[in-house]
């Protein structure tokens, strides 16, 4: 379960997140909508660690995620992520794996699988710097899954692919469902959320104006329309 | 520690992939060939003027080498975001900055080394012998060199790489003037003195690493100077990184 309680954080004068509160129960797919600058990305940051929230706690599993053990057990995918241009795709899924514990790496063997799973088996020996977007993409979710973590963080997974490594990727995520692992993503497209989804979060002005369940948010309308109202009479 | 090594390994792999390291490496290799030409046109000093030459060469060169990668070292995670994968992971900044630190220092060591083969190898076949000596000025110049890498790291966490480039040379030649500022501000009224002092203490002092014109009269190091030398570079070095962990935690990223 993820426990976010009473999260804030501001940059200047501005509040980009204010007051947000959410449980993720484990084993769901939570999708996190919201307008450009609602505080989307901010939220995501401070759930893997990497930005620090001014007030209010985020429990992950049964660690917060201030301490630094508790990342063993998260995936992130940064939103159009950049690698190390000099490395080929399985050395970079090394190095990734390298910074785990020693009894949470998985083998050369365990590498290639993931490679092969988001489509980049051929292109493991391949430098990074001559892949295609999608391919970095690809990647970038590779290295998310490095650990077989509990908890995935996907920030605009879908952007830059073409409409079969949406697909291909769908079906990855609804894999990991399957598998009991929690996903939690921020994505635009939100027909993909809607096929998705068990749950959404809608964030606007860094407030939580809606949370629980896509079927009941969508009221026999489609998410698009439903979203689209709710923001306007927010 | 497996982390700081898996930084490490991953930063000299990058680095010695880069391009730009070896068209400096190729510059400094011809350059100390060429100090045979040098010595050709010295009046029997040949042998002196290839040991001046060379010594000063690799210096400057490990310098370049420097300044080119560590300035943009940690500024190039943070403008290409790699930082945020590296950070998502059980990883923490103190770290990250180690790993990277020890990673450049073994690439500036793999550079060194080859400009010192050259070197030894340009001195002998020119009636030399093994220049033993020179390659005590080599250990100190690594040392050195370590100094200058964390103090580049340092500036790569809150400014852009010419910005650091600037800092990291001004820094560079004030630590091997400081005995001449400290001369010329003593003598300069008590304000001038008290700065001066105050420069002294604070400012690496570089000169302690410069041995190049006494190994090429043959003039060989105490252990004494050796180890000292060691500790304030280590010494100079930690509290740089640590202040480089600083400034990089402060930093939103």
């Amino acid at each position: 379960m993820i426990n976010i309680t009473n999260l804030s954080k501001h940059y200047g004068k501005h509040k980009v997140v204010d007051g947000l509160s959410l449980t993720i129960d484990t084993g769901t797919i939570f999708g996190f909508l919201g307008p450009n600058g609602a505080g989307k990305t901010t939220t995501m940051k401070m759930l893997v660690g990497l930005s620090r929230p001014d007030a209010g706690t985020i429990t992950i599993g049964k660690n917060n995620i201030t301490e630094i053990t508790a990342k063993s057990q998260i995936g992130y995918m940064p939103e159009d992520p950049y690698f190390y241009d000099h490395l080929h795709a399985l050395e970079f899924l090394e190095f990734m794996n390298e910074l785990f514990p020693k009894n949470l790496r998985h083998s050369n063997q365990d590498l290639t699988q993931t490679l092969k799973l988001v489509g980049l088996d051929s292109a493991r020996n391949k430098k990074i710097k001559h892949f295609s977007k999608g391919m970095k993409q690809r990647l970038g979710l590779a290295q998310s899954l490095v650990n077989d973590p509990g908890y995935i963080f996907l920030d605009e997974p879908l952007d830059g692919l073409d409409p079969i490594g949406r697909r291909e990727f769908k079906e990855i995520i609804l894999g990991l469902k399957k598998r009991g692992k929690t996903v939690f993503f921020n994505s635009h497209i939100l027909s993909d959320v809607e096929e998705l989804c068990d749950a959404i979060g809608i964030i606007h002005h860094g407030h939580l104006i809606y949370e629980g369940p896509v079927k009941q948010f969508m009221k026999g309308k489609p998410l698009e329309t439903r979203f689209v109202e709710t923001i306007t009479n927010a | 520690m497996h982390n700081i090594i898996a930084i490490a390994k991953n930063t000299f792999r990058e680095t010695i992939r880069d391009k730009i390291l070896y068209g400096i490496l190729a510059f400094a290799l011809l350059f100390l060939m060429s100090t045979v030409l040098f010595g050709s046109i010295s009046l029997g000093e040949d042998i002196k003027v290839i040991k001046d030459l060379g010594l000063a060469g690799i210096y400057v060169f490990s310098l370049i080498v420097s300044i080119f990668i560590g300035t943009s070292l940690i500024y190039k995670e943070i403008e290409k975001r790699t930082l945020y994968i590296i950070f998502s992971k059980p990883v923490s900044i103190a770290q990250f900055l180690l790993g990277k630190f020890v990673g450049l220092m073994l690439s500036i060591i793999l550079t060194v080394a080859l400009m010192t083969a050259t070197y030894l190898t340009v001195v002998a076949i020119n009636g030399g012998g093994f220049d033993y000596p020179a390659l005590w000025s080599i250990v100190l110049l690594i040392f050195e060199l370590s100094i200058f890498v964390a103090l580049t790291t340092l500036f790569s966490t809150f400014t852009t790489p010419l910005a650091g480039t600037l800092y990291s040379v001004i820094i560079l030649y004030i630590g091997h003037s400081l005995e001449m500022l400290l001369r010329y501000g003593i003598n300069s009224g008590p304000f001038a003195s008290f700065a001066a002092k105050i420069a002294y203490y604070l400012m690496p002092n570089l000169e302690k690493f410069n041995i190049r014109n006494e190994v090429v009269y043959g003039n060989l190091p105490s252990a004494t100077t050796i180890s000292f030398s060691l500790i304030y570079a280590v010494l100079y070095s930690t509290i740089l990184l640590y202040l480089a962990n600083i400034a990089l935690k402060n930093q939103d990223l």
